[in-house]
């Protein structure tokens, strides 16, 4: 008998890590601020796409089980990073409310990699409308600490709403792509980006914007005030291996891996190379 | 590439010949052995035609549940049901929800192959 899929899905080594960077653009300097870690199911599957294999776990109600998978495939792949760079995974809210044993084994697995728990930047990622709030802000507290910093994913949509907000107290907003998209050109979208930044700016979180789509959205988020950026314009989500080979990573010494004259918002202007003449720029600044 | 088809039995070894002999026809076929996953792939594949058995006994639940799924959903999805003698009222109420065509089991794989031609407009 083949193994169900929820059996293939719960083994990490039969799942994949990419890695996308998230720059930092205020400023006139953007480098890269960290890495999210994110999974790809069983290779050859149509479970291998994201969107695919957790909508299926969440029919399953098998978030946690799968969060621990996914978690130690992700410190496998980490361990492999430069120390310098921070990791952000995703966590379901009904993993951090459910379960309490969570953040024992969250540290005992960054541990078990030699992955400082201060490098983490937990991503909560909720979709199920109701959640052990209690539960959630007894995970949180234990992540935070242990050094780990909290963002909240998908903020606007879904259940990523006010009283998220408050009761995570994120360090990161995370706006989705559906509010970012095309915002140069939309003033609606602009006026909610905007009351977000003051919101986040209140709460003392910062803001970064997912999924961006073009220069002038990007150009626009830094003139807006919006300090990190996700993008595939700028990189795509890949195989360590795969990133290594852009140079964007830099070597393996303590140099900053930055990219001076891409996004800041008194040199907008450097969004007019295409990726490539980026991350060739890019490797030649680590280079140096 | 031809029409997309979705295969649910709980009988291994028939899923497998089902998803070759039409897979060899020019179909791409998927199969599912739980329910979840086989909603999972309707709610993210245009599937021309689903293949469900009625009795699924070692997977936990009903063709049935497949086919109402299905019939939630805004597409056009063809629905071949498997069916053994006997379960005159499982037939009646997938006939209910709209079941385009009934196969007995055995099932032979030429006459599952010509049904699907029949119902997606190709040649088997």
């Amino acid at each position: 008998m083949r193994k169900s899929l929820l059996e293939t899905v719960l083994d990490p080594e039969r799942l994949s890590v990419r890695f996308q960077p998230i720059f930092h653009i205020h400023g006139a300097v953007t480098q890269i601020h960290s890495l999210e870690a994110l999974i790809r199911g069983p290779r050859g599957t149509n479970f291998e796409r994201a969107d695919i294999l957790f909508d299926y776990v969440r029919r399953k109600k098998a978030e946690t089980a799968v969060d621990r998978s996914c978690f130690t495939a992700i410190c496998g792949a980490a361990a492999h990073l430069p120390a310098r760079f921070r990791i952000n995974v995703n966590v379901h809210a009904a993993t951090l409310g459910q379960t309490p044993g969570f953040v024992d084994f969250f540290r005992n697995q960054a541990e078990k990699h030699s992955l400082a728990l201060d490098r983490f930047t937990v991503e909560i990622v909720e979709h199920a409308p109701t959640c052990n709030i209690l539960g959630l802000i007894h995970s949180i507290t234990g992540l935070r600490d242990s050094g780990v910093r909290i963002a909240l994913d998908d903020v606007g949509l879904g259940q990523s709403n006010y009283r998220m907000m408050l009761d995570c107290h994120p360090e990161y907003f995370k706006l989705d792509a559906y509010f970012v998209q095309g915002l140069n050109a939309d003033s609606n979208r602009r006026a909610v980006v905007e009351s977000l930044l003051t919101l986040a700016e209140a709460m003392e979180s910062s803001v970064v914007a997912e999924g961006v789509e073009s220069k002038e959205d990007v150009s626009r988020l830094a003139r807006m005030g919006v300090e990190f950026v996700q993008a595939n314009i700028l990189c795509a989500a890949m195989p360590l291996e795969d990133l290594r080979a852009t140079g964007l990573l830099g070597g393996d010494t303590a140099a900053s891996a930055s990219v001076t004259g891409i996004a800041g918002p008194q040199n907008v202007e450097g969004f007019e190379r295409d990726r490539q003449k980026l991350l060739v720029s890019a490797a030649k600044q680590l280079s140096h | 590439m031809r029409e997309r088809i979705l295969i649910i039995d709980d009988d291994e070894h028939l899923m497998k010949a089902y998803k070759d002999y039409l897979s060899r026809r020019g179909y791409q076929v998927d199969c599912a052995q739980e329910l979840e996953e086989a909603q999972t792939l309707l709610d993210h594949f245009p599937y021309a035609v689903v293949i469900t058995d009625l009795r699924l006994s070692k997977l936990g639940f009903g063709g049935l549940d497949v086919v109402k799924h299905i019939r939630e959903l805004p597409l056009q999805t063809r629905i071949i049901v498997l069916t053994g003698y006997g379960w005159p009222e499982l037939e009646a109420e997938a006939l209910a929800h709209r079941v385009d065509a009934f196969i007995r089991k055995p099932a032979r794989l030429t006459d599952l192959a010509e049904t699907v031609g029949l119902l997606t407009g190709a040649e088997a």
